[in-house]
């Protein structure tokens, strides 16, 4: 196969017509939320812009954001999409194996230099020189430095690889670590949610296509044009919240009725993703749209932040159940209890004091 | 006991002004949060757009919040910059040694017994001062900029969001940042029942009127000084 295909060449090959070539350019071009005016550019490097190869790490992880890729929800652009980027190593995905696929590894490497994008998917364990993990005979921690260091820009996929995720949740035993936390030297995308929702993936990858630099970032190095609000923000049920109306249990007529699920233990007033606004599976609903709160699962440290059905955090290191307002009704009684205690002693020795007084009258 | 021998104006208008404003932003500020953080009222019942239970709270708290904010600027420039020898910073220097000298040491004592006397002071007494320093300086501070930061999120790449959203990575994430706040808050009614506590309890024991005195301005020395002794 030809690596230096445009993508024009490979929507024609694939006997995708020009009307429907544009659809997808305008599409990608919405969903991205570039200007209009943009759309040629668009166009221009999908019919000119070769094809940029993209090496696929598995570290610490469980594949789900492969699995949510490969469901890209509108299956004709799925299908293009994963050809389009040239995925030329992705271990889950590639029929080669063992050495044959480490080898195609190193040419990649080697051929594109400093022109080929590294995905993450999953982080790597860093503690005992990175033992925990090992991908073809050597520590996933050492290959993910390998192959940053010739990359033109890391893309941090997922929970894991953004974050952290459950491998590095407290205790964190094997001491995973996000790989913003590894590769400190290149350009770094995080794209975090478990897993994140596949138009997000692909529309992160053709903004780099279509630009050749990542797409605008925020603080967390999260793309602004899908990270940019919260789920809450754009949610349906967000005039239930206004309203005051808030589901207390699952078993309430509320439940039924659609109401706010905030006192459910939503996460989505404080998660960043476009869930609320995409949607997952070719936009069917997503976790609120089907009656559950938000996992929170596209927030930094969302398996320390739990329990998932409160809003309030338990406090761990008080025991189990414990929160801030136990903590805080406690010292707030202990405060009282104590001024009461001091007022008591204040007046015993007032008291005290007058009797001895009087004795030295009298 | 005595005649008011002396009459001392220690409280000027605009520091009891501040003090009310404060208190009552505070109060507003802890029943809106709460509500905010845990819903405790009743739904109402009907159709959602005719209620603003939950948006009438936040918008509350940020209308309070804005208030406190301006509140405490000005009392920091009264504290720099006003003519008002008992409500100025001049005096608190807890970063120098002599600061945590003797009179600190004797008020500690007082309150803990271990003197028969009481000191008495016409402004703050070294403990109070340095309880106002933690509790209402640094943690309404500390509530206002991470109020802001969270306020930030309402709008991004507002003005709340560029200047104070830097915060929300510091704390890890958005959803921490809520937990802190919140668990922060509860120095507040912490602070008022000793606040109030101490105040009750050197009115009684000095009868200075310090209770009045924040409504008056005025303190007062009785001639015959009550003694625990």
């Amino acid at each position: 196969m030809d690596k230096q295909q445009t993508y024009a060449e490979i929507f024609k090959a694939r006997g995708v017509n020009r009307r429907d070539f544009l659809k997808f350019c305008g599409l990608t071009s919405v969903s991205l939320g570039l200007a209009p005016s943009l759309l040629p550019k668009v166009i221009h490097a999908m019919e000119t812009s070769p094809r940029t190869p993209v090496i696929w790490l598995h570290g610490l992880e469980c594949t789900c954001c492969t699995e949510s890729f490969i469901r890209s929800s509108h299956p004709v652009m799925a299908d293009i999409i994963l050809n389009m980027i040239s995925l030329d190593y992705n271990d889950t995905l590639n029929a080669a194996a063992g050495h044959q696929l480490e080898e195609v590894r190193r040419k990649i490497m080697k051929d594109y230099k400093g022109k080929y994008i590294l995905a993450c998917e999953g982080n790597a364990p860093v503690k005992d020189d990175g033992v925990y993990c090992l991908v073809a005979g050597d520590s996933y921690l050492n290959v993910l430095k390998e192959t940053a260091a010739d990359a033109a820009a890391v893309v941090a996929w997922g929970a894991c690889a953004s974050f952290g995720c459950v491998q590095n949740a407290d205790p964190n035993p094997t001491g995973a670590a996000p790989v913003s936390e590894i590769i400190t030297d290149k350009p770094l995308v995080n794209v975090p949610g478990c897993p994140p929702i596949a138009e997000v993936m692909t529309g992160v990858i053709t903004h780099y296509h279509t630009f050749g630099t990542l797409p605008e970032l925020d603080r967390m190095k999260r793309p602004r044009a899908f990270y940019g609000t919260r789920i809450h923000d754009k949610c349906y049920r967000r005039a239930f919240y206004d309203a005051g109306m808030f589901v207390r249990d699952f078993d309430e007529e509320s439940t039924r009725k659609g109401w706010c699920l905030y006192k459910m233990g939503c996460k989505g007033p404080t998660t960043y993703n476009a869930c609320s606004k995409t949607e997952w599976n070719d936009g069917v609903s997503f976790p609120i749209g089907s009656g559950h709160p938000c996992f929170g699962c596209a927030a930094p440290g969302y398996w320390d932040d739990g329990p998932f059905y409160t809003r309030l955090a338990d406090v761990s290191f008080l025991g189990t159940d414990t929160n801030a307002d136990k903590i805080g009704a406690v010292a707030v009684g202990a405060a009282a209890a104590g001024a009461a205690a001091h007022a008591v002693v204040t007046a015993v020795r007032k008291k005290k004091a007058g009797n001895e007084n009087d004795q030295l009258e009298g | 006991m005595g005649r008011i021998i002396e009459e001392i104006y220690v409280w000027k208008l605009p520091v009891r002004m501040y003090h009310w404003i404060n208190a009552l932003c505070i109060t507003v500020l802890l029943v809106s949060g709460f509500y905010i953080a845990s819903p405790y009222l009743n739904p109402p019942l009907g159709e959602a757009v005719w209620f603003k239970q939950m948006s009438g709270f936040r918008f509350l708290h940020f209308a309070a919040a804005f208030v406190f904010i301006a509140n405490y600027l000005f009392r920091m420039y009264w504290a720099l910059f006003g003519h008002d020898t008992y409500a100025r910073f001049a005096g608190f220097r807890p970063w120098s040694m002599k600061w945590w000298g003797k009179p600190f040491r004797e008020q500690m004592a007082s309150y803990l017994f271990l003197r028969r006397d009481e000191p008495n002071y016409v402004g703050h007494n070294p403990v109070a001062a340095l309880a106002y320093f933690v509790f209402v300086f640094c943690g309404s501070l500390f509530m206002i900029v991470t109020g802001l930061a969270m306020y930030g999120e309402n709008n991004p790449g507002g003005f709340a969001d560029t200047w104070f959203g830097w915060l929300i990575p510091l704390f890890g994430s958005s959803y921490n940042l809520h937990i802190i706040h919140h668990s922060v808050a509860w120095i507040f009614p912490f602070y008022v029942i000793l606040h109030l506590y101490a105040v009750f309890r050197h009115d009684v024991v000095e009868r200075s009127s310090v209770t009045s005195s924040i409504v008056t301005g005025y303190k007062h020395r009785v001639e015959e000084e009550p003694s625990l002794d």
